[in-house]
């Protein structure tokens, strides 16, 4: 692999063009709601059939990291996540653009982006192999321990109510167990409605949570009130700036990476761990939910990492390590091409084009992300009855698309009104989506773990990770009763005195 | 939780392409004279790139000079395969919609109760079968699926299947009811998830289809222990089926079509006769062999038949196991 196969790699063969295709389709994709990015890779593949190959999982593998960043453009400037992961992005960068700060959020998570994709595409290139052990140390009894410290977050993100919090969070874990049971694969509470067998889509509950919310909210607002005043012009972090989010960076980056080679997990959990990691060793934690620059780059280098990593067990083992890169390893196989731990034996160059068209992509990224965004942030910026009558649209049409059935519609604005009546109980909605997210990994790891230990619940101690997973959640959760306590009795005393 | 998502993806632009364009053919087979006249469309409930989808159309190009007309495939994903057997039960039963089989529609039927079940739809013809495997981790301890059951009966066995609801788990509690062996069957969301299991020790054994693990058995990282078909696989001469280790279970993943009800006669010969050159096209032969696909025509008349005592077969093992009632 010498620097004559580069040069005639990227001249000769449609790669380039590949990277840059799958960037602007990708960002286009995870920017509507109801195309994940596992769906823009997928509506791709039956045009990679006769394509070459390099060219092909180029296509899918930039339309991936692609529609992991167009996700969190439309969840900073309408509050609608485009996809799951953006979710998690919305919470602060949302905020952040309600004061006029758009521009500066949308260049956050842009570089933020950029960075995760690279450090993804570092260990992806160079770790491979090793990482991929990482892959086969996580048991079922790990995962459940990897849930369990997600959830245990809900503790310290609740807000100024504990009990509303674990109210919240308990609605979505019972969410979650809609579908299929996990065990049995018998249906639970699907009323023989064969829409609900597979569960409810997370995606579903975050726009209505947050989308639909936010637009029955807004109804009340009058015509001549502009939605924000924020400049159509991107704005990308100072020094000073880049200074403060290298730490959520680097946490995003490492939840990013054990995320993305650990399968089943993907980039929403990872996006919503990295929040909040990010949240619990920042310096200013009562930024967090009002507009902090570290929320919206902590998931985005989070989520975006998991799009190269994910392709570690996927090329390594042959497993992937999310459903997008499920659609990759489709795409190989379309080629002819057996991910696995032959493919660097017999297929060594198609690896190393990937491995360059992902690093073009990344450059792709950058130009294409700062040449959309000035029509994006116009676009907002027209009046409010067409942003909202067009957001109404986007979400509606979005909901629809993703079961193709009108059930899924009428359910997003469920969850719109359940958020409304969440608003107004001043019921924070983030546990309840983190409940959603979550809800299903932990249980089926719960009881996947126990089956296989014969019903045994030291399984759980004798798994080392679990081990470790449990003792620092169980810390986390300690030290926010002791905060919340202490907070508690330091206002008490004020009023005392 | 991939496996749930997995149900989620669609494919817009397929979708409405091919409802268009099978609804502008509908009128045009029924004036032809022949069968088919025009796009024949074969309803997938796999998302693109699962393995229905890359095995239809994979064998499309080769089938298409048999069968004449312009064969398109068509993803419907959603409700684990209720959605697809909707579409096809309530398409025109001229031969220009069919359902691709495989024993998912069952079971979704079985466990859902949807509005449109197996007994909606018509099966067609059989095409082929994937032989399903009993594989272990290449340094396990286990020479063979005798030294498995042993363990199992001495001590408490750990096998894995992929999915709760599949043929996969048929087969090991067949083969647990039928050695009275002690074993946990854990399943899992899609077969990835439970070969990590597999390879990290934490299972004895997993059982899927030999194009799942060809990756794994290439690197040496797992061995394949046993086949639960009734015949040795020509890729895998050595390796003997259950009934030959003595274990008398035998199950079959097939492979096919299904129509709406009442299809006319001339449609069913077409597809017969379409299916049996295709098994034996020398060109897609190598193809299908190299993917470790066996033959399995079944005529029409032995299909419904087929497809019939598959699904009972599935309802008792449901009910004795206690997942439905």
């Amino acid at each position: 692999m010498d620097l004559s196969y580069l040069t005639q790699l990227l001249l000769t063969t449609p790669v380039v063009p590949a990277a840059f295709g799958g960037i602007v389709w990708g960002i286009l994709g995870g920017a509507l709601p109801g195309i994940s990015p596992s769906i823009s890779m997928a509506l791709l593949l039956p045009f990679t059939y006769g394509m070459h190959p390099s060219a092909a999982v180029v296509l899918l593998g930039a339309t991936y990291f692609g529609a992991e960043y167009g996700g969190s453009i439309p969840a900073i400037l309408i509050r609608t996540p485009g996809t799951n992961s953006a979710a998690a992005t919305l919470i602060d960068g949302y905020a952040m653009n309600q004061q006029g700060r758009a521009g500066e959020a949308l260049g956050i998570s842009l570089m933020s982006g950029i960075v995760g994709g690279t450090v993804g595409l570092v260990m992806l290139v160079a770790l491979t192999e090793p990482l991929s052990q990482v892959a086969l140390a996580f048991r079922p009894s790990s995962y459940f321990a990897l849930g369990i410290l997600g959830l245990s977050v809900i503790a310290s993100l609740a807000g100024d109510s504990l009990l509303k919090g674990l109210m919240a969070g308990v609605l979505g874990l019972m969410i979650a167990t809609i579908g299929s049971d996990p065990v049995t694969g018998g249906g639970r509470f699907i009323f023989g409605n064969a829409d609900l067998l597979s569960g409810i889509p997370p995606i579903i509950v975050m726009v209505g949570l947050y989308a639909v919310t936010e637009l029955i909210t807004d109804r009340g607002t009058g015509v001549q009130e502009r939605a924000d005043q924020s400049k159509a012009r991107i704005v990308f972090p100072n020094a000073a700036m880049w200074k403060r989010i290298a730490m959520p960076q680097a946490i995003g980056s490492v939840v990013g990476l054990v995320e993305g080679c650990t399968p089943g997990a993907g980039g929403t959990v990872a996006a919503f761990l990295a929040y909040s990691e990010a949240r619990r060793w920042s310096r200013r934690k009562e930024e967090f939910g009002h507009g902090s620059p570290e929320g919206v780059a902590a998931p985005e280098a989070a989520n975006t990492a998991t799009s190269k990593t994910a392709l570690i067990p996927m090329l390594s083992l042959g497993i992937p390590g999310s459903n997008s890169a499920a659609i990759l390893l489709g795409g190989f196989l379309i080629q002819g091409l057996i991910p696995g731990p032959m493919l660097f034996v017999q297929h060594a160059n198609i690896v190393f084009d990937l491995y360059v068209g992902l690093a073009v992509s990344i450059v792709a990224l950058l130009i294409v992300g700062y040449l959309i965004m000035p029509p994006c942030i116009w676009l907002v910026n027209r009046p409010k009855p067409y942003l909202s009558a067009a957001i109404y649209a986007l979400v509606l049409s979005g909901a629809y698309a993703i079961g193709n059935s009108l059930f899924q519609v009428s359910l997003v604005l469920a969850f719109g009104a359940l958020g409304f009546v969440m608003k107004y109980l001043r019921m924070p909605v983030l546990p309840m989506v983190l409940g959603v997210v979550l809800g299903f990994m932990v249980e089926s790891n719960f009881r996947r773990a126990l089956v296989l230990s014969g019903g045994d619940l030291t399984a759980f101690v004798h798994d080392p990770i679990s081990a470790g997973l449990l003792s620092v959640s169980a810390l986390f959760i300690l030290s926010s009763a002791v905060g919340r306590f202490r907070k508690r009795a330091s206002v008490s005393g004020k009023v005392t005195t | 939780m991939a496996e749930r998502l997995i149900s989620q993806w669609i494919s817009f632009g397929s979708i409405a392409l091919a409802t268009g364009m099978a609804g502008a053919t509908v009128a045009a087979a029924n004036a032809a004279e022949t069968y088919p006249s025009g796009v024949v469309t074969v309803v997938t409930h796999s998302s693109p790139g699962g393995g229905s989808d890359v095995f239809w159309r994979e064998m499309i190009p080769h089938l298409q000079p048999h069968l004449g007309g312009k064969l398109i495939v068509q993803n419907v994903t959603g409700g684990s395969g209720a959605k697809a057997v909707a579409t096809v039960a309530d398409a025109t039963p001229d031969g220009s919609m069919f359902y691709a089989t495989t024993p998912t529609y069952i079971y979704t039927s079985l466990l859902a109760n949807p509005t449109k079940t197996y007994k909606d739809l018509e099966p067609l013809v059989n095409l082929f079968y994937d032989p399903e495997v009993i594989y272990t981790a290449a340094n396990s301890k286990f020479s063979d699926l005798k030294s498995v059951i042993a363990e199992a009966k001495s001590g408490r066995g750990k096998w894995g299947a992929a999915n709760p609801a599949s043929l996969e788990r048929e087969a090991l509690e067949e083969i647990k009811a039928a050695t009275g062996a002690n074993a946990s069957i854990v399943t899992f969301e899609g077969g990835g998830d439970m070969l990590l299991n597999v390879l990290n020790g934490s299972l004895d054994i997993g059982v899927g289809e030999v194009e799942e693990i060809r990756s794994q058995l290439d690197a040496k990282k797992l061995r394949v222990l046993a086949v639960i078909g009734d015949n040795r696989l020509d890729l895998l001469p050595d390796v003997p089926t259950a009934k030959e280790e003595g274990v008398d279970v035998s199950v079959v993943k097939f492979r096919g079509l299904a129509g709406p009800k009442n299809l006319p006669p001339e449609v069913i010969s077409a597809w017969e006769k379409a299916a049996q050159e295709l098994v034996a096209d020398p060109d897609y032969k190598k193809i299908y062999e190299a993917n470790n696909l066996q033959p399995g025509y079944i005529a029409h008349d032995r299909y419904v038949k087929f497809i019939d005592d598959f699904a009972q077969k599935t309802e008792g093992f449901l009910k004795e196991s206690g997942v439905v009632k």
